[in-house]
């Protein structure tokens, strides 16, 4: 069996992972904020981690949405980062987390509009420019559309496609906006640009209200997620698949498991002859 | 910024109202959801704060602790990339700022400082240790000294009394040093006398027991320096099996 699935490593359970076998994930996925510029404890286990895995970053606090201009010497940090554990994929949020020059440490939907389209396309394509690579940007989970101008598949389509970049396809978001904002999931999968697809994200669920889920990443991943990734694994190449888990978190061999149901759908779809997630990594970027 | 004025308006409002809870209603969002966005960002700023400061968290009353974590995230703009660093932040704003909970807490500030020294030494970058050797003599050779360590002065005695029951009455000077284990990465709290901290800070500074003795003779500080290293080389040794102390250069 091919091995495409990858989990989002925590501190929560590092010890554990690191010193046994129970779970075996294709890759791990960590945000480069909560492990550069550390020492101590922590980077003894990221080193022993990037011994044994390869490492994938999604970050938390580009805030490519934001209105200011980039803070440049963050992307110095997480390029000496990236290199240093020789990570081949670098994603981000299309959100924003900074504003007026203030941290708020949590992704805030973007207004989908002309100029944040312009703005923001602009601003993803000079970070791939000081990166020199390609980077994947993801589509977020939203309660409230924001002055909203036009559709958020129109947002995102026209963002990936002016600034060039990958998409890292939250499906479990597109559930969660499916159901929040009453729209198709299918429908919405069907058009986005799946060629650009380079990672898919999976994740669990709250739902809060009787018309509201909230992505809390603190759940197992619901049948119906299951399913829209199914329909999405026979639209898209074979690409990492991410578990993401961050809160709540089960047992190791519970977070297997669910590994392992991905790993049957994507292989029932993906054409086995395509190697292992190493391949899968460095040919998305 | 090629954005329109009233876009800008609208990510700033958003903003603004997670940091402050005050809802501008020119901001076009579903006014039945948006203060799901206000709860979430604020969580992730309590929760931050708290775990890194859980017996400040103790110490105060819930309104007491959930008005300064509004007042700091509504007032200031938190700069960290790295949300691990933002209570150092929270602890920078505390030091600075009037508050009056500082009359009814005067070991505010030492116990907020004492609590962040130990989460940015757990996490702060690996420094380099000097070469050294385990055997040597500790009167006349170059002391090798961990260099992941501070050397706390503290008006209150937040690291050994209980912070409910700390009055103006306990007001002194207390040290404390506090260093990294190389090994497991530990952040350890050794309490010391303020002769022992001078010392500590002549060693690292490439000073001999002997050469330090010597200067403090001069000033008269010690008559009979005999007596003081009799007394030191067993705390020395302690230290050294602690790793605080690890050799001679
Ligand atoms: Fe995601």
């Amino acid at each position: 069996m091919n091995k495409n699935v990858g989990i989002g490593f925590r501190k929560d359970f590092a010890e554990e992972f690191l010193s046994s076998d129970i779970l075996d994930p294709a890759f791990v996925e960590l945000a480069p904020e909560n492990w550069m510029g550390i020492g101590g404890y922590w980077k003894k286990i990221i080193k022993q981690l990037s011994e044994k895995h390869s490492i994938t970053s999604h970050g938390l606090s580009l805030s490519i949405g934001s209105p200011e201009p980039l803070d440049w010497d963050f992307l110095i940090n997480v390029k000496a980062f990236i290199k240093e554990y020789d990570i081949q994929i670098y994603s981000e949020h299309l959100s924003f987390s900074k504003c007026d020059n203030a941290h708020l440490y949590d992704l805030l939907p973007i207004p989908f509009r002309e100029d944040t389209i312009k703005h923001v396309a602009n601003r993803i394509k000079e970070v791939q420019d000081f990166l020199e690579m390609k980077i994947a940007i993801e589509n977020v989970s939203y309660y409230t559309p924001v002055a909203a101008e036009m559709s958020e598949l129109e947002f995102i389509n026209t963002i990936i496609n002016e600034a060039d970049c990958n998409l890292l396809l939250d499906v479990n978001n597109v559930f969660v906006n499916a159901f929040n904002h009453q729209y198709n999931a299918k429908e919405f999968i069907k058009g986005l640009p799946l060629d650009k697809v380079s990672y898919i994200h999976m994740a669990g669920h709250e739902q809060v209200e009787p018309d509201l889920i909230i992505d809390t990443h603190g759940e197992d991943i619901i049948p119906p997620v299951f399913d829209l990734f199914d329909y999405t694994t026979q639209r898209v190449q074979p690409v990492p698949v991410l578990l993401e888990r961050d809160f709540n978190i089960p047992a190791l061999h519970h977070m297997q498991s669910e590994i392992n149901e991905l790993e049957k759908i994507a292989n029932n779809h993906w054409n086995k002859k395509h190697a292992t997630s190493k391949r899968y990594i460095s040919t998305a970027v | 910024m090629q954005l329109q004025k009233d876009t800008y308006r609208q990510q700033s409002d958003l903003a603004k109202y997670c940091r402050t809870n005050i809802l501008d209603d020119t901001l076009k969002v579903r006014h039945d959801r948006v203060h799901h966005y206000r709860r979430l960002v604020y969580n992730v700023v309590n929760d931050s704060l708290i775990s890194a400061y859980p017996l400040l968290n103790n110490l105060l009353s819930e309104t007491e602790w959930a008005s300064l974590v509004n007042d700091f995230f509504a007032t200031h703009s938190c700069q960290s990339t790295q949300v691990w660093k933002m209570p150092g932040e929270f602890y920078n704003y505390i030091k600075s700022t009037d508050l009056s909970l500082k009359s009814d807490y005067p070991h505010l500030t030492d116990l907020i400082y004492f609590e962040w020294i130990e989460v940015e030494m757990f996490m702060m970058e690996d420094i380099e240790y000097p070469l050294f050797k385990t055997e040597g003599d500790w009167e006349n050779d170059q002391i090798a000294v961990n260099p992941e360590h501070k050397i706390l002065q503290l008006n209150f005695p937040v690291h050994f009394k209980n912070s409910k029951s700390i009055t103006k009455e306990d007001k002194g000077e207390y040290f404390l040093l506090v260093y990294r284990e190389k090994e497991t990465g530990k952040v350890q709290f050794t309490d010391i006398s303020a002769m022992y901290g001078l010392l500590i800070e002549n060693i690292v500074n490439g000073l001999t027991l002997h050469e330090i003795l010597l200067a403090l003779k001069s000033t008269s500080k010690f008559e009979n320096t005999d007596q003081v290293v009799a007394q030191i080389i067993p705390f020395f040794n302690a230290l050294q099996k602690k790793g605080f102390l690890p050799g001679f250069i």
